[in-house]
């Protein structure tokens, strides 16, 4: 008989007390698989807790700056949009330029200095493709190259790696797909989770089936592959339930998915997880037609979820140690189309949300003296913010992460 | 075990494509096939195929079988869809015409969930899972969404477009879609016009239908979503062009420059030297593996097989299958199971039918990362590792554990408690593994138990390893007990192994 198994009803509460907190999995490891042994050691909390956290929000589809912070002083403007152009109801952040009026959320954040703003975001050579573009965003690289490595990826190989492999996960996300961001040379503990729904805890006695077949010998390739994610994802499944399940908050969050996803961000972080980046999506922005309300829909979800967040990490004292920002893979073509709409185009604004950004709208103003056809010049290179967020909030090497030295931009 | 990769030194380009030699074709390579044709491999028609040669196989998989067909009702409301929504919108009283809107919309989803489950049960059977797992196939490159596309026929006669597709050309594939409602409402194509021509479609065109990334300049998507103009759709439900609002001046696509319209273009992107290449390798990723072949020159040698051929899609298919490249046995149990391939080879393996529930298998579906007809966007999905995440993990166990769970008759909702009755009245009642399916295995001592159950449910490539485990939980406690045999299986069928194929 193997001595790997121990009595079955021992072991599972073994598994249960663990998950409760309790010593005595520890003190019997030597019967249970290894896999779990190790998760229970990361139980004991560790130095990394009070490091900085990063949250990442996707605008999937390709945002329209143009009419997120918009130059409402710009003849140009008003020519390029006949009839998408926003004047009403706006709310003015400087002399020439004002948010969306779905954004008022964000003013409140901008009078406490919590917000930066930066215009223009960009890089050379742009690719109008959903796909090749958010790769070279996630990526970070030039628009002619290619790497198998996510930008944050290479930042949880530099940084990251070395942890026992059932500590809490590097690097979280919500939704069924892990981002390309997150794409590492070596194996890293990444975690997915759904933006709803409980965690339902198996009651099933199949599980000792389970997890004994998981502690076989690794073959090469994908079944190594499946069988770390399976170990892993056991293991932090049963701690994640556990801070959900315990979470109050007296904040209202929208009931939206990205409401929702920041909402279990935010009782993560406030459980101490060792998590140091957390990545959620918003999409629907690739708004070819009738985009007028779509877009402030999705704006004013934006706007409404990262307010309370930020709200809710004040009240949980943990607004020093997070920073969010938010990407899209292009913005849109600055004359609309004869939809109602605005087909793929180049650079658009981005966000910078915490407690130590300086505040304010930084970057130059995209050029709006164009022909029809033509597109925005980015004046920041997107990678310029990657560096400030990596040199200064993750506290990286961030030119051994992006590959090459791009000028900072000043937001932290 | 572990085999060396393929390269053109241990294993020349010229043999690779060259059909399996009859002294390889045994129980092994024959349950490979059928488990990357379909989703499982039955020992009966392993045995079968035996009899036969690998040629012989693929062909009676691929071969013109029974279609899906659409059910009274959804005809129903396709006849009517066009009158009905007009009437609708016509109504003067805004409260009236919502609440009829409403109607409609809500009679669309339900025909689309009953149109899921009609898919799901007919793709489990073993005689269409080749013809239909080929349909995902391209699904996942002409990718439509329900998010974008509500009515239900529309998909449907989409698909259907896509199943004669396996007996066409890809070319003339490609001209069909582009003339689908569905797509053209998909990719904007229906407000694409001479004075602004949309370049949705031309784009996704060349970088997901034909060509690849990078393989077309931005001047050839311009000129070509001029081409790409008078796609119109009639009643909301039929295709139709429009002389009027098609651009009939000179383009320039691919250097080449004439009036060209849509139809032109298409052929025009197959004189390119990426259309050689390009299907193709979405064609391994989705059937072979998830990494890059060790060498571009065996991709290269098919294509140009393929291209002299017409680009004819049985070829590819009988060329692809009965390849020597495909029986290599590194890329046997390597590939990542999708989720309708864990699915319905769960069903097909257990020999149960799928739930009749439609809300339990959409829901299932979704946790697990392919949720029916709604792929995460227009590249569709990604297959292989990346179908491997915490949640898709849970959702896969999730599923075993319901098939071998009664179900509760109390338990059931009204609707749900309705077609269950239904479903029973029908004879179709067997979609849990019953307790006396299994108690007929307990006559079996636990190391020829142990010696079927890896046989049956894993690969090659697992079975040593597992099988002293095995041995060793259906000795633990009570050996022969219908529980411990249960969990195990259980225990087998979310384990790594079982997840590949």
């Amino acid at each position: 008989m193997n001595p790997k198994l121990p009595p079955p009803l021992t072991r599972r509460e073994f598994i249960r007390q663990s998950a409760g907190g309790g010593l005595g999995f520890l003190a019997f490891s030597s019967f249970a698989p290894a896999f779990l042994t190790r998760s229970a050691h990361a139980q004991n909390p560790g130095p990394e807790r009070d490091r900085p956290i990063l949250v990442i929000i996707q605008l999937g589809g390709g945002n329209d700056g143009l009419n997120t912070l918009i130059p409402f002083t710009d003849d140009n403007y008003f020519r390029l949009r006949p009839n998408l152009s926003i004047r009403d109801n706006i709310h003015p952040v400087e002399d020439h330029l004002a948010l969306h009026p779905a954004l008022g959320s964000f003013r409140n954040l901008l009078e406490d200095d919590n917000l930066s703003i930066i215009q223009n975001v960009g890089y050379p050579n742009p690719s109008r493709s959903h796909f090749r573009s958010t790769e070279i965003w996630e990526t970070a690289t030039d628009s002619d190259a290619y790497s198998n490595t996510g930008w944050l990826g290479r930042y949880l190989d530099n940084n990251c790696s070395g942890k026992p492999e059932d500590a809490d996960p590097s690097a979280v996300h919500i939704g069924d797909i892990i981002p390309q961001s997150y794409l590492t040379d070596e194996p890293a503990s990444i975690f997915g989770m759904r933006s709803s729904g409980s965690f339902k805890r198996r009651k099933s006695a199949s599980e000792i089936a389970y997890e004994t077949l998981l502690n076989e010998p690794h073959v090469e390739g994908s079944t190594s592959y499946l069988q770390q994610t399976m170990m892993n994802t056991l293991v932090t499944e049963r701690r994640v339930e556990k801070y959900l399940a315990q979470y109050k908050t007296q904040v209202k969050y929208p009931p939206s998915n990205l409401g929702q996803s920041l909402k279990r961000i935010a009782a993560l972080i406030h459980a101490d997880m060792e998590t140091r980046v957390y990545y959620v999506s918003q999409t629907g922005y690739d708004t070819h037609a009738n985009q007028l309300n779509k877009h402030a829909q999705l704006l004013g979800d934006l706007a409404n979820s990262m307010a309370a967040f930020q709200k809710d990490l004040k009240a949980n004292k943990r607004d020093d140690q997070v920073l969010t920002m938010t990407f899209s893979e292009f913005g849109r073509r600055a004359d609309e189309n004869g939809s109602a709409g605005t087909d793929h185009g180049t650079a658009a604004p981005l966000f910078v949300m915490g407690r130590d950004v300086k505040g304010g709208v930084l970057g130059q103003r995209p050029d709006l003296n164009l022909d029809p056809k033509e597109d925005l010049q980015y004046t920041t290179d997107f990678r310029g913010i990657y560096n400030t967020v990596l040199d200064k909030w993750l506290q990286a090497d961030a030119q051994q992460i992006l590959g090459d030295k791009f000028d900072p931009v000043p937001f932290l | 075990m572990s085999y060396a990769k393929p390269s053109p030194e241990n294993f020349p380009v010229k043999d690779a494509w060259k059909p399996l030699p009859l002294s390889h074709w045994n129980a092994e390579t024959a349950a490979h096939l059928f488990r990357r044709m379909g989703y499982s491999a039955n020992p009966a028609r392993v045995k079968q195929a035996l009899n036969g040669t690998v040629t012989k196989t693929i062909e009676g998989a691929f071969k013109p079988t029974s279609t899906l067909p659409k059910s009274a009702e959804l005809a129903k409301y396709e006849r009517e869809y066009f009158e009905r929504s007009t009437q609708a919108a016509r109504l003067k009283d805004s409260k009236e015409r919502r609440l009829a809107q409403r109607d409609i919309r809500r009679e669309g989803e339900h025909l689309f969930r009953e149109y899921a489950v009609q898919w799901y049960r007919f793709a489990r059977d073993e005689a269409h899972a080749p013809q239909e797992k080929f349909v995902t196939f391209l699904h996942d490159i002409f990718v439509v969404e329900q998010r974008k596309i509500r009515e239900p026929f529309l998909l449907f006669n989409f698909e259907q477009t896509l199943r004669e597709g396996i007996h066409l050309k890809y070319p003339e594939l490609c001209k069909r879609v582009s003339r689908e409602p569905s797509m053209i409402r998909y990719l904007d194509l229906n407000l694409s016009s001479a004075k602004k021509p949309n370049e949705n479609f031309a784009r996704e065109l060349f970088e997901l239908f034909i060509l690849g990334e990078g393989n077309y300049t931005e001047d050839d998507i311009k000129e070509a979503a001029r081409a790409f103009t008078g796609y119109r759709i009639k009643k909301r439900t039929e295709y139709t062009h429009i002389p009027r609002i098609h651009d009939k001046s000179e383009k320039s696509v691919f250097g080449k420059k004439g009036p060209w319209d849509g139809d032109d273009v298409i052929d025009l992107a197959f004189e390119q030297p990426a259309a050689r290449t390009y299907l193709i390798q979405e064609l391994m990723k989705f059937y072979l593996t998830d990494n890059e072949l060790p060498h571009p020159d065996y991709i290269q040698a098919l294509g140009d097989l393929w291209a002299s051929n017409n680009y004819d899609l049985k070829f590819l298919i009988q060329t692809f299958f009965q390849s020597r490249l495909f029986f290599h046995p590194v890329y046997r149990g390597n590939l990542i199971k999708s989720p309708i391939q864990f699915y319905l080879g769960l069903c097909q393996d257990l020999r149960i039918d799928v739930t009749p529930f439609a809300g339990r298998t959409l829901h299932s579906m979704r946790t697990m990362g392919q949720n029916f007809y709604n792929p995460p966007n227009v590249r569709g999905w990604l297959y292989g590792q990346n179908w491997i995440n915490a949640t898709t993990i849970s959702g896969r166990r999730q599923l075993v554990d319901y098939l071998f769970t009664p179900i509760d008759e109390n338990n059931l909702n009204g609707n749900d408690q309705r077609t269950l009755k239904t479903a029973l009245e029908n004879n179709y009642a067997n979609f849990q593994v019953s307790k006396d399916r299994l108690n007929t295995l307990l006559e079996l001592e636990p190391e020829a138990l142990a010696d079927l159950l890896i046989n049956y449910f894993i690969t090659e490539l697992s079975r040593e390893n597992y099988r002293a485990t095995l041995v060793m939980l259906l000795n633990k406690g009570n050996p022969k007990n219908y529980w411990n045999l249960r969990n195990t299986i259980i225990g087998l069928l979310q384990s790594p192994a079982y997840n590949l194929c």
